[in-house]
């Protein structure tokens, strides 16, 4: 079976650790707590007849305690910057992360705004919704409290890095 | 290894793994035992030899960095960071690893980290709810603010105000409160007499909610009537106690809404009752006294010392500290650059104070130091110079981009300027607000001079609110003269103020304090409205004559100045081609953003723009390139030896061929004789503007040299 190693970065208090809990148990707890170092869980997928197990690797959020750490993305298919659409800072902290993250790889990224079951208190204009887009391979609005699209996200993702993969094969 | 060593390695839950194969990842168990072991290495078993794989992806991963360490010649030491393994029984571990290299020996020790992980958990939790409390009531008032702004700023007959504010406010979970100026009258929030909420005997009056910010602001702040004297805004924390049993933390905005005359009309204030965020943070706080952030003592352990020092009776100098546009910077960086930003400067500078002289947090971005045994402006510099040299290297944010801050000091001696902690804290605050004005670094020492200067600023700043009502400005028009046609086609307008007892008064001596006070804009709109009356006038004359008004840097940045000066154009009905912008070089440079935009949709509705003392300042290339511009002046100070110095010869040359390059036409200010006359019609330059041709003069006297040009052709 095909294993593949996709890391969660973003800023603390963002969702990182309900997204994986949801996709990979089905449970939401409103109970944050926050996560210490790295955890890793798994879960296989069935894509076009292929069986992939997903290595998730939920990192702690980053903030004046913690710094974001590029080794933790070796030997990553493909990561997540998961921002909060109730906090526009956990945007800026994403997209900086995602910068670092671009100088130690080149695998796919996917943005999620997560919490959207709750109240925007920032957008994304036109035209930094275009700046943003050429940033990140794919984008999805997810609720891990819902579910919405945190399925869809995880599939998605799996799915452009089988396809990457293959491309890079064909060339 | 000794059994009693090997009970010491149990009751540390580790394990010590012997790496037979770097490569492979192959170990050998050699010490330490455990269940937990176990359930993380089923695999191990009877000492056999077994490779750490994918079933420990984590470990797994970590050997590609302690490879380095093992195959390195000399003995070393890394650690893998905590991580959460899952057993195959389902149990949670909380691990670290360490790779060691000991003398030819390859090790990798296994920690169960258990309490440490809960300890770390516990804290980081508490920090992080504390991070997102801050954040939700940052954001939850700046929305409030800007929509309450919105509101008060509506001309009063397009709404009905207070029915409005009473409806948005009424919704806020905090308590809010709309005051007058005098703060006589105010409309509160349901939120703001529930906070307020007041244990009274029968035989007081409950005080209101204002009255209660107010006197706590009065008896905390030090800068509590700098606040209010500069129409300043405020927002830190105030501990309200109310015998017998109220002791509430409150986290305070502070925010004036003023008018275009730059008056208070009302103030907003916001507070939120912060006690239990205040008691979470207190906890990690060492006796209160200390600041989370940066470990320095905090406001109140500063005033403590401030008091003692006094009682001592030593001499000391106080400074006061205040980081220049530290919001902008939080704005620009986000607001965990702007923490990592504030514990480096603490660190810098308490690396050059001496171990006797103390240094605090007192504030968002605000420090205060007391230097200790010092009574001379000149030891203080020294000392101060020290802090200046260790904040002027760059700062690096978290993707290494570099910048710099500059930061702007008060600083006061006691006893001499002041004997007592409030008076000593007014001073500082108000040096401190004195240098803040330029973006560089500044050093204001309290002075005598300076608090006068700061009463005649007020002063004058009182009287040109005045001068605005009645009316007191007036305009004169210098003459710019076209060299081919030999014929004015240009005036620039310049402001006058008619002071009832002073008489004339020149711009140089009160724009500088209408920029500073915000007056400018009023002033400014006063000057676009008046040249659009002039413009129209002088056409109506049938004279083809530009008038060319100045925008001040403030002006420029002012969104709302382009629909009025459309509007007063077209009030006047007056031919927007007749109008020209002049900005000075700095405007461009500081917001190129905002002024190509101005200046493009002034471009766009037929005016025209000039830069104005073309030279003194940046004189960058690049935006002469991108904006749309029409016109350079250059400055009178390279026209004034323009005959006999080779230098300013060489450099209007090269300007007036740069422009024509770039297909921008030239005026020369300041041509006094006919010698620098010739140099320009010589060097092809457009058009002249000085004394030689004619002073700035009042409409009525340019109308009749209109009238003698024409009577001349």
């Amino acid at each position: 079976m095909i294993q593949k190693k996709i890391c969660l970065l973003g800023a603390s208090s963002v969702g990182k650790t309900s997204l994986v809990k949801q996709f990979v148990e089905g449970i939401f707890s409103e109970k944050y707590l926050t996560t210490i170092g790295v955890k890793i869980d798994k879960k296989v997928l069935s894509i076009a007849n292929e069986q992939i197990q997903l290595m998730l690797w939920d990192l702690e959020g980053n903030d004046s305690y913690n710094v974001f750490q590029e080794r933790y993305l070796r030997g990553a298919a493909g990561y997540i910057i998961v921002v909060d659409q109730t906090r526009a800072s956990s945007f800026h902290e994403g997209v900086d992360i995602h910068t670092l993250a671009r100088q130690v790889t080149d695998c796919p990224a996917l943005l999620t705004i997560n919490k959207s079951d709750l109240p925007a208190t920032w957008n994304i204009d036109d035209s930094e919704n275009k700046a943003y887009q050429n940033l990140f391979d794919l984008q999805f609005s997810t609720s891990a409290k819902t579910g919405a699209n945190v399925e869809e996200m995880f599939l998605a993702l799996a799915k452009l890095i089988l396809r990457s993969e293959k491309d890079d094969i064909a060339t | 290894m000794t059994s009693l060593l090997n009970k010491v390695i149990n009751a540390l839950e580790q394990i010590v793994l012997e790496v037979t194969d770097t490569n492979t990842g192959t170990v050998q168990w050699v010490e330490g035992d455990g269940e937990w072991a176990n359930d993380l290495f089923p695999q191990a078993s009877n000492q056999q030899p077994f490779v750490i794989n994918e079933a420990t992806p984590f470990l797994q991963d970590f050997l590609f960095d302690a490879k380095l360490i093992w195959q390195a010649a000399e003995n070393g030491k890394l650690r893998s960071g905590l991580w959460t393994e899952t057993t195959h029984n389902n149990k949670a571990l909380y691990l670290e690893a360490i790779a060691i290299k000991q003398e030819q020996h390859n090790l990798l020790i296994i920690s169960n980290q258990r309490e440490h992980f809960e300890f770390q958990q516990q804290t980081k939790q508490l920090a992080r709810e504390v991070l997102l409390s801050y954040d939700r009531l940052f954001l939850k008032n700046e929305y409030l603010h800007t929509r309450l702004l919105s509101i008060l700023k509506q001309p009063p007959e397009q709404s009905n105000i207070l029915k409005t504010l009473t409806k948005v406010i009424e919704n806020a979970e905090f308590a809010v409160l709309i005051a007058s100026n005098d703060f006589n009258t105010n409309i509160e929030n349901s939120a703001a007499l529930k906070l307020f909420d007041q244990e009274t005997l029968l035989s007081t009056q409950p005080s209101r909610p204002i009255e209660i910010i107010l006197r706590l602001m009065q008896n905390q702040l030090p800068e509590y009537e700098r606040i209010l004297s500069t129409h300043s805004s405020w927002d830190g924390e105030l501990c309200w106690i109310s015998p017998p049993s109220t002791l509430k933390w409150l986290k305070v905005g502070f925010y004036p809404v003023k008018n275009k005359l730059n008056e208070v009309e009302n103030w907003i204030i916001f507070a939120n009752d912060i006690s239990t965020i205040k008691h979470l943070v207190q906890r990690n706080e060492q006796l209160a006294l200390q600041d989370m952030l940066t470990e320095l003592p905090n406001r109140f352990a500063f005033l403590q010392t401030l008091e003692k020092q006094i009682i001592a009776k030593r001499p000391f100098y106080l400074l006061y500290i205040d980081i220049n546009e530290f919001r902008r910077h939080n704005e620009f960086y986000g607001h965990d650059e702007g923490d990592k930003l504030l514990i480096e400067l603490s660190k810098r500078m308490s690396a050059v104070v001496k171990a006797s002289d103390f240094i605090a947090r007192v504030g968002g971005d605000e420090f205060a130091i007391v230097l200790n045994n010092i009574d001379n402006q000149a030891d203080g510099k020294v000392a101060i110079q020290r802090i200046i040299d260790s904040i002027s290297k760059p700062f690096y944010a978290k993707n290494s981009a570099s910048f710099n801050i500059s930061i702007s000091i008060g600083a006061a001696n006691y006893p001499n300027d002041a004997q007592s902690v409030d008076e000593l804290m007014k001073f500082v605050d108000l040096s401190a607000y004195n240098g803040k004005k330029n973006k560089k670094n500044s050093l204001q020492f309290y002075s005598q001079k300076m608090k006068d200067a700061s009463h005649h600023l007020i002063l004058v700043e009182q009287e040109l609110r005045q001068a605005i009502k009645n009316d007191e400005f007036e305009l004169y028009l210098q003459p710019i003269i076209d060299i081919k046609t030999n014929c004015i086609n240009k005036a620039e307008a310049l402001i006058r103020w008619n002071h009832p007892i002073k008489g004339l008064i020149n711009p140089d001596d009160f724009i500088p304090v209408a920029e500073k006070s915000g007056l400018i804009i009023a002033i400014g709109e006063w000057v676009i409205s008046r040249s659009c009356q002039i413009a129209k006038k002088i056409s109506d004359l049938g004279f083809e004559i530009k008038i060319s008004m100045n925008l001040s840097p403030s002006q420029v940045t002012d969104e709302n100045l382009f629909s009025y000066l459309h509007s007063c154009i077209n009030d006047n009905q007056v031919n927007p081609c007749l109008l020209e912008l002049e900005v000075t070089e700095g405007v461009l440079v500081d917001d190129y953003s905002v002024a190509e935009k101005l200046l493009s949709n002034a471009r766009t509705i037929g005016m025209s723009v000039s830069v104005d003392d073309f030279g003194t300042g940046y004189s960058s290339l690049s935006y002469l390139k991108k904006l749309p511009l029409d016109f350079l002046k250059i400055d009178r100070s390279f026209i004034k030896e323009i005959v006999t110095d080779d230098n300013d010869k060489a450099i209007v040359r090269a300007v007036i061929a740069m422009a024509h390059t770039l297909n921008l036409c030239v005026t020369a200010e300041g041509v006094e004789t006919n010698e620098q006359l010739s140099f320009l019609i010589d060097n092809s330059c457009n058009s002249v503007q000085g004394f030689m041709f004619s002073r700035p003069i009042a409409v009525d006297f340019f109308i009749a040299l209109l009238h003698e040009q024409k009577a001349a052709e």
